[in-house]
């Protein structure tokens, strides 16, 4: 499904910092990666802010419409299966989490290149994707 | 299933009009009727008003701080229930989630500004205007005041005067369009749960009787209306005849002038927002598209392209770009434009009349439109269109597009696209329009500017929002005083 405006941009940036909270949740309650919780819950709590921050953006941020559709950019190339956290092998999980750091830090560069006329937009997504790059670097000596 | 019938809010509470007359509520991207509402009766508009005229002297006498406080309180509530605004608006006006996000922004940003109201509201003071003599100025609120709002932006416009009046200590009756009933709705269920005092903020829905019971009101010390010209100039009469205070803006034919030098790829998006954003629904939407020199070639093949990768569709499908125009009777408007155009020799490069949306058999659709070759006096160059269509008038040079700006009659909005400061300068200073735009192409005042044209476009002589909005809700009383 293809991202074309801001307002698509912006729902599917809430997916994915959902989808990553529920994803750190379910593997902070994971018996297996219980060296790992601290993090997790973490990581949970941070996506869960981050969904916050995605609808504040999305609510603040609406200053000036684009009718011209962004292009060649779709929801396919950024979706990650991450089921089963809860049942996992520690190292099974913290593979799944790099991917879904990396997947984001991609997604909000991309989305900030495509949606560039909205510098103020650009702007926020480019901190979020500065934070993925973080996160990646706690998780990058696990596992 | 009976649809939902809208209801007044008086007094704090919701209740029914005794109306026996209703109208229907239509989500135009699908063309279904999704609600009813009753045509409000004067008796409605009494009832409200004495509910206002009740809650006055308390109100007024609650400390400015105070009253602001209610409305930091309504910004929360409003933000929590952003999505649910935007979604209600989209689904009964047609325009695109998008657009319907930032005119809750909007919205929203006059709440924020009249919060201001310690330091906005503040009179002045001159000590020693004669000997032992000192003079004060205070603003004082006025009374009840009323709105009567338009179908393009049901959520914002109310909101460019209901919060200013009520912060000042004036109580409020607003009447939404019966054609967009279920966003004021959806606001004042919100609003409900702040808790305001009974009767500061009313709402009567309604119709033609509803607004002349307003105009007669001898209780209603002032009102601010946003629609067509006609009845603009309409209300600005009555209240004058029963002494109101009043604001009236009216209708537009915005020119957007590109230069030679503009920087066309730069100006392509905010150039083709300009006329199809809110499917050219907007009294600072682009309606004459004004090439100058030699750059219409080129301009008008990068335009043309643009509007032709316009997506309609439903406004809630994040696929789309642009939606449908309001009503079944607004599409027959545009459509009858785009005949008139036809028939007095504009040439027809974009055709929208054809326009349709799978699986949206029934919506009121019409596509992008442009026509070429048009001149002046031609109606589509001289009417309000208020639909996706473009009117490209060529011109030589700055002296004819100033010429043809300030011949409309309407002067609400122009907007130059150029390179050159000296362009951008000479634009400025010698158009009618009382809203500009410099390489923009709406030329939106943000809550803390005011909004309102000039001419044709605007009765009254205040504004909407702005810092002068204070001095259409108050009333400046000056105390000369000496202790003898």
């Amino acid at each position: 499904m293809p991202l074309q405006n801001f307002g698509s941009i912006l729902n599917f940036a809430e997916e994915l910092e959902s989808q990553d909270q529920r994803f750190y949740e379910a593997a902070a309650g994971n018996p297996a990666c219980a060296a790992h919780q601290e993090l997790f819950v973490q990581l949970a709590a941070e996506a869960a802010k981050n969904v916050k921050t995605v609808q504040r953006i999305r609510r603040e941020y609406v200053t000036e419409m684009i009718l011209e559709p962004v292009r060649d950019f779709t929801r396919a190339s950024f979706c990650e299966a991450c089921e089963g956290a809860a049942v996992q092998a520690a190292a099974e999980v913290l593979a799944t989490a790099k991917r879904l750091e990396s997947r984001a830090e991609r997604y909000y560069t991309e989305a900030a290149d495509k949606i560039k006329a909205l510098t103020e937009v650009a702007r926020a997504l480019k901190t979020l994707g500065k934070i993925r790059k973080v996160r990646s670097a706690k998780l990058a000596p696990l596992g | 299933m009976a649809l939902p019938v809208m209801k007044n809010y008086i007094n704090g509470e919701w209740v029914e009009s005794d109306s026996k007359t209703f109208g229907d509520v239509w989500n135009p991207a699908k063309g279904e009727k999704i609600a009813r509402v009753a045509y409000g009766t004067r008796a409605d508009v009494d009832q409200a008003v004495k509910a206002a005229r009740a809650a006055f002297w308390e109100w007024r006498a609650t400390p400015p701080l105070s009253r602001a406080r209610y409305l930091f309180r309504l910004k929360d509530a409003f933000e929590e229930n952003f999505e649910d605004i935007a979604k209600v608006l989209t689904r009964e006006q047609g325009k695109v989630i998008d657009e319907a996000r930032g005119e809750v922004r909007r919205m929203i940003e006059n709440v924020e500004h009249a919060t201001g109201v310690t330091t906005l509201m503040c009179g002045y003071t001159l000590e020693d205007i004669a000997k032992d003599i000192d003079c004060k100025g205070h603003r004082q609120p006025v009374g009840v005041f009323a709105a009567i709002a338009p179908y393009n932006f049901p959520a914002m416009v109310p909101w460019w005067f209901l919060p200013y009046a009520i912060v000042s200590g004036n109580t409020y009756v607003l009447k939404p369009s019966e054609q967009v009933p279920m966003t004021q709705t959806k606001i004042f269920e919100i609003l409900d749960s702040v808790g305001f005092p009974e009767g500061v903020v009313n709402m009567v829905h309604g119709s033609k009787e509803v607004v002349n019971a307003i105009l007669d009101h001898p209780d209603i010390a002032g009102v601010s209306f946003v629609g067509s010209s006609p009845t603009a100039k309409y209300i600005y009469e009555r209240c004058g005849a029963t002494g109101k205070r009043v604001q009236a803006l009216g209708g537009a034919k915005n020119i957007v002038a590109v230069m030679p030098d503009a920087k066309l790829d730069a100006a392509m998006p905010s150039l083709i927002t300009s006329y199809y954003g809110c499917t050219g629904q907007r009294c600072l939407s682009g309606s004459i598209l004004t090439p100058v020199g030699d750059v219409a070639d080129a301009l008008l093949e990068k335009f043309t392209a643009a509007a032709q990768s316009i997506q309609m569709g439903d406004g809630l499908d994040e696929k789309t770009s642009m939606g449908p125009v309001v009503s079944a009777a607004h599409k027959q408007r545009v459509l009858g434009y785009i005949e008139k155009g036809i028939a007095e020799g504009a040439k027809l490069i974009l055709d929208g009349r054809q326009a349709k949306v799978a699986d949206l058999p029934n919506g009121f659709f019409v596509g992008p439109t442009i026509f070429d070759e048009v001149s002046p006096d031609m109606t589509i160059a001289r009417e309000e269109i208020f639909g996706p269509v473009v009117s490209v008038v060529r011109c030589k040079n700055m002296n004819d597009v100033v010429e043809l700006i300030n011949s409309r009659g309407f002067a609400n909005a122009a907007c130059i696209y150029t390179s050159s400061g000296a362009s951008a300068r000479e634009f400025k200073y010698r158009v009618k329009p009382s809203m500009v735009g410099v390489n923009i192409g709406i030329a939106a005042p943000m809550s803390f500017f005011p909004f309102g044209g000039a001419g044709q476009s605007m009765f009254g002589d205040t504004k909407g929002h702005g810092q002068e909005i204070f001095n259409f809700f108050t009333d400046t009383k000056v105390v000369i005083e000496r202790w003898l």
